[in-house]
């Protein structure tokens, strides 16, 4: 049977790993909440201060995951864990900065041009993992468990074991990002559409 | 079996599949110089479409793609709803909208062909267009869909530019993939279309075969290539495994080739450890420029008119060997029969993808 091992939700405001909150923003703090993350969740990997907004979410969300569930990824040989995220605004928050970058008299900016892809999150999780699995980003109106389901169950019959999908919106104003690791094994959340609206939902339940 | 066909290039080369055979053919390419196009007003070569102007260049490229595709399908299929669209692009239409780059363009074209599915879009860099076809095959063979329509396009935009600019990764000529005095990528825009399917009979004109691939990330830097083409060897390792194809079945590869410095040497690495490097192989960069998230489908589809016509299309803007690793490029058109081909991509994020085609 397909399960759902493990999720992690980032909100506005909070930040939850397997359902459970994990740590509340302070708005009093002048670090931005993926920093306060970080921070807050003794994260070492200097790189994560160079990434966009997008690559700062799927790293979190991806080590909270490690973090909460040991173990979960060395089940695998390094090209066994699939990576599919998507999300409604592809890269646009990092689009706008480098269009600032040029449009107001400076020059682009190549650091911010390298994030202006959708999919870099991708490559920075499997960089940081030395993942060599198959990666794939959609962009969709709304998060549709259809669409993890269809491909995932696509991957796991050829040749992927796992598949680490991701639903990531953090725009300036918005933060719901939903990270979820699906695997084969007897017991545990079945993967289907009916838990993962539920679990991608979790974080508003509380 | 997977069936590929009715497939449609627009390009500046032509506004179909047939127009852009006769100039590849011809060895015509799409590029030129563009006055003050650059960053700094420099003149820039570019490859771009000769009448693509104002609003909705994207939206206008993919339904005109579209639209030249049904005429060479059952188009009763596009309403079915065990039909979809998938779209790959990197940029869509940023131009129209930075903010929300698909949206419009996919509910356009779902009311204009009265579709049942709103299109999919896949972005994930330059391997967009390999991907999706891959993407396509994968549903046609769990049938999840009876029939995978996809369009992979790209428009030129000053913000691509001036990005790949500030890399210093724009060539000062038309870009020279593989050559010794290649010096970066000349930006293209384009749309190519084809459909997928199970059911033979939908296709006007015979299909070819797709032999669906797979991906595999690098895991090495975001914007750099692999040192050792780790990434594209695994890829092209296990698609060749995945349908039992030796290397001795490859009759031609359709590499990537972007003509920077580091990827073309990436990709030299690459097929060499895959015992591949003595296959003929070329670039189609030189034709079309980098189309980005089109160039995977638009190349995938010139490899099944090379096909047709049992031709090969020799490497545009290449002169003297300029990889570590040998190569068998292609200096001259010329007849060869082709029953199956390698595609292969390579893009930022560390990603590679590949897919072969074969013959009927």
């Amino acid at each position: 049977m397909k399960v759902i091992m493990a999720y992690c939700n980032l909100r506005a405001d909070e930040c939850l790993v397997n359902g459970k909150v994990v740590m509340r923003r302070d708005a009093g703090s002048e670090d931005s909440w993926f920093k306060q993350i970080y921070k807050q969740q003794e994260l070492v990997y200097p790189k994560f201060y160079k990434m966009d907004v997008l690559s700062q979410a799927g790293y979190l969300a991806s080590e909270l995951i490690k973090r909460a569930n040991p173990g979960i990824m060395e089940a695998y040989a390094d090209d066994e864990i699939a990576l599919v995220f998507a999300n409604a605004s592809s890269s646009a928050e990092t689009d706008r900065r480098f269009v600032q970058s040029y449009a107001g008299g400076g020059s682009p900016s190549p650091s911010l041009f390298v994030y202006t892809l959708p999919n870099i999150v991708l490559g920075e999780i499997a960089i940081l993992n030395k993942w060599y699995g198959e990666n794939m980003f959609a962009v969709l109106p709304k998060f549709a468990p259809g669409f993890y389901l269809d491909y995932s169950e696509i991957l796991l019959a050829s040749g992927s074991r796992a598949v680490l999908c991701g639903w990531l919106e953090a725009t300036a104003g918005r933060t719901d990002v939903f990270l979820f690791m699906v695997e084969e094994q007897e017991n545990g959340t079945e993967f289907n559409a009916e838990n993962l609206l539920h679990l991608s939902r979790t974080a508003a339940a509380f | 079996m997977i069936y590929i066909g009715a497939e449609v290039i627009v390009s500046p080369l032509g506004d179909n599949a047939e127009d852009n055979w006769q100039a590849l053919s011809e060895n015509r390419s799409g590029i030129a110089l563009v006055p003050a196009a650059g960053f700094n007003k420099e003149d820039i070569h570019l490859a771009k479409i000769t009448g693509l102007s104002g609003h909705l260049r994207f939206q206008q490229l993919v339904i005109k793609a579209l639209a030249s595709l049904e005429e060479r399908i059952d188009a009763s299929i596009l309403a079915s709803d065990r039909t979809i669209v998938l779209i790959s692009s990197t940029k869509g239409a940023l131009d129209d909208n930075l903010h929300d780059q698909f949206s419009e363009t996919c509910t356009s074209v779902m009311q204009q062909f009265n579709l049942s599915h709103l299109p999919i879009v896949i972005s994930n860099a330059c391997i967009s267009g390999v991907l999706a076809l891959n993407v396509a095959g994968s549903m046609v063979e769990t049938r999840q869909y009876e029939h995978v329509i996809v369009i992979g396009c790209d428009v030129a935009s000053d913000f691509v530019l001036y990005g790949f600019q500030s890399l210093f990764a724009v060539s000062d000529k038309p870009c020279a993939p593989f050559d010794a005095a290649r010096n970066g990528i000349t930006l293209g825009e384009g749309c190519g279309a084809a459909l997928i399917s199970a059911t033979k009979s939908v296709f006007k004109n015979p299909p070819l075969e797709l032999l669906t691939g797979t991906s595999a990330n690098d895991a090495n830097h975001i914007s750099g290539p692999s040192r050792t083409g780790e990434g594209l060897v695994r890829s092209v390792h296990r698609t060749m495994e995945k349908h039992g194809t030796g290397a001795e079945e490859i009759d031609f590869i359709c590499a990537h080739g972007t003509g920077t410095v580091f990827n073309d040497e990436m990709e030299a690495i690459a097929f060499n450890r895959l015992s591949l490097a003595d296959k003929p192989l070329n670039s189609l960069k030189g034709y079309f420029g980098h189309t980005l998230g089109a160039a995977g489908a638009i190349e995938t589809i010139v490899c099944m008119q090379m096909m047709r016509n049992n031709m090969l299309i020799k490497s545009l803007g290449y002169c003297d060997a300029g990889t570590s690793q040998p190569l068998n490029i292609i200096l001259e058109n010329g007849p060869k029969k082709l029953r199956t081909i390698l595609k292969t991509a390579s893009g930022f994020g560390g990603g590679n993808a590949s897919l072969m085609i074969r013959n009927l």
